[in-house]
């Protein structure tokens, strides 16, 4: 029996993974969205987006973290896609290894895509984390070869020729940073994030307080956000599957299911050792 | 699909590493911990291979040495940063007084920037928008006196080691049960992140490797 139970708990971990995979696989439920139409934060990104001048500037703050870059991809996507459609200009910056990869990646991405190339910038990787972001109000340093007009654009202006914010956060460098370093040294900028569920208690007093005009924090404001979208023939910038639902209950029951284990075996041998003591 | 891959040759090559190093990762589960320590060091690697090849190309030439080729007298603040990176990279060989000076003003800073932003761009702010001011509505001011109250007790929370009183006993144990529901919160929201970023590997082999469901 012990033989057994030993057995089962070292493939529980390929069990998980089956499970997530055939979940994965299987048809699509009707009744497990992500999406819902009520959405405060992708109505406020939304608006947020639609109060924005003609072909707007926007400076993006790219730093996620490769641990949780999956949970905002398709949302970060849909919004490059989004501000691209908008006829927005899009410089790209980053204060974290991790978050310059991945914004060399998605930029890569862009390209493959044949997004508008002069509307892209990449003003690469700018080191000193905290040091970095105040600087960055200073003056923004563009690449010597890039001679284009949104280069030439961003370099005589330097932050003063942005017309709104939007930092991809992680766990490393997130909205904290920017709210507390860039929003005291510069005027009214709109300050746009998306960052994974795991930063929405450090994000959300931001947004309460006004200091975060808009933000995509959890999935169901991205999945909300992305399903209102209108992006003509730019739609091939975005994922073509949406994320699945299903084997994500299938993980989250598991992960309860695990935990009610535990518990209730940590209840019996406490039930267990207290009934000896008694008998004895 | 993750979308990170083209169709090129270089692209198929990159998709099969992936694949293959996932499924290494993978298969430490199952108890192969040999080459999943192999593909730790592949990170590692990797991870401080790109970190220099970013400080050299990114940072190192362009912000310091060209304009020093450009202009060698113009800017003696970049002869000092020459100075700290020369001291930061030989200070194996260096004498502690003097390699510990770059790692000094960095974490300095950091210090000084981080705690001035907290302060001016965190703290003062949403203290203000925590106050309850009267005029507002009704949930409004419940969110705000709430947020006060855990605030305080959470502070409280964190008085070690100085007298207490049966009162103040209570309080700080109190703060200490709301900290401990926190970072329960947090964990929480970290194991949907973990989820899915577990799914979307699977997915990835399914998709990008297997080609299924494309």
């Amino acid at each position: 029996m012990i033989e057994r139970v030993r057995g089962l708990s070292r493939a529980a971990p390929i069990l998980l993974i089956v499970a997530l995979a055939i979940a994965g696989q299987a048809p699509d439920v009707g009744w497990l969205r992500a999406a819902t139409t009520d959405s405060e934060g992708a109505e406020r990104m939304t608006s947020v987006l639609d109060a924005l001048a003609d072909e707007p500037l926007v400076l993006i703050g790219f730093d996620p973290d490769v641990g949780t870059y999956a949970e905002i991809r398709p949302t970060v996507r849909a919004l490059l896609a989004d501000l691209l459609a908008r006829d927005g200009r899009l410089a790209f910056v980053s204060l974290t290894a991790e978050g310059r990869a991945l914004a060399s990646a998605e930029i890569a991405r862009l390209g493959r895509g044949e997004a508008n190339p002069t509307r892209l910038l990449d003003l690469g990787f700018i080191p000193g984390a905290e040091a970095g972001l105040v600087a960055l109000t200073g003056d923004i340093r563009v690449d010597e070869g890039d001679d284009g007009v949104l280069a030439r654009e961003v370099e005589g202006a330097g932050i003063a020729a942005v017309d709104a914010i939007l930092v991809i956060g992680g766990i490393d460098l997130g909205p904290r940073s920017w709210v507390e370093q860039v929003i005291p040294r510069i005027t009214e900028v709109p300050l746009l994030a998306v960052t994974p569920t795991v930063l929405l208690p450090e994000v959300q007093p931001y947004l309460v307080g006004g200091q975060l005009a808009a933000g995509l924090i959890t999935p169901r404001d991205g999945a909300a956000y992305r399903q209102v979208l209108e992006l003509g023939n730019l739609e091939r910038l975005v994922e073509p599957i949406e994320p699945r639902q299903l084997p994500i209950l299938v993980g989250m029951l598991i992960a309860v299911a695990v935990l009610g284990q535990a518990l209730a075996s940590r209840t019996l041998a406490h039930v267990r050792s207290a009934g000896s003591r008694s008998v004895g | 699909m993750s979308g990170f891959f083209g169709t090129g040759m270089a692209d198929t090559v990159g998709i099969w590493i992936a694949a293959i190093v996932t499924l290494i990762v993978l298969g430490a589960l199952l108890g192969e911990r040999r080459l999943f320590g192999w593909s730790q060091h592949l990170l590692a690697g990797l991870a401080t291979g790109f970190l220099a090849l970013i400080a050299l190309t990114e940072v190192i030439g362009p912000r310091l040495l060209q304009p020093l080729v450009v202009n060698s007298t113009g800017r003696p603040e970049l002869w000092a940063g020459v100075a700290l990176v020369a001291a930061a990279a030989g200070a194996p060989w260096l004498p502690r007084q003097l390699s510990i000076i770059p790692a000094s003003i960095a974490i300095g800073a950091l210090a000084a920037f981080a705690l001035g932003g907290a302060v001016i761009g965190t703290l003062l702010p949403q203290i203000d928008a925590s106050i309850v001011r009267p005029g507002g509505s009704v949930a409004t001011m419940v969110a705000g006196a709430s947020a006060v109250v855990v605030t305080v007790l959470v502070l409280i929370g964190f008085l070690h080691g100085r007298p207490r009183g049966r009162v103040l006993s209570s309080v700080a144990g109190a703060g200490r049960w709301l900290l401990i529901g926190g970072l329960g919160g947090w964990l929480g929201f970290l194991i949907v992140s973990r989820l899915i970023l577990l799914v979307d590997r699977i997915g990835f082999l399914a998709g990008d490797w297997l080609g299924l469901g494309r």
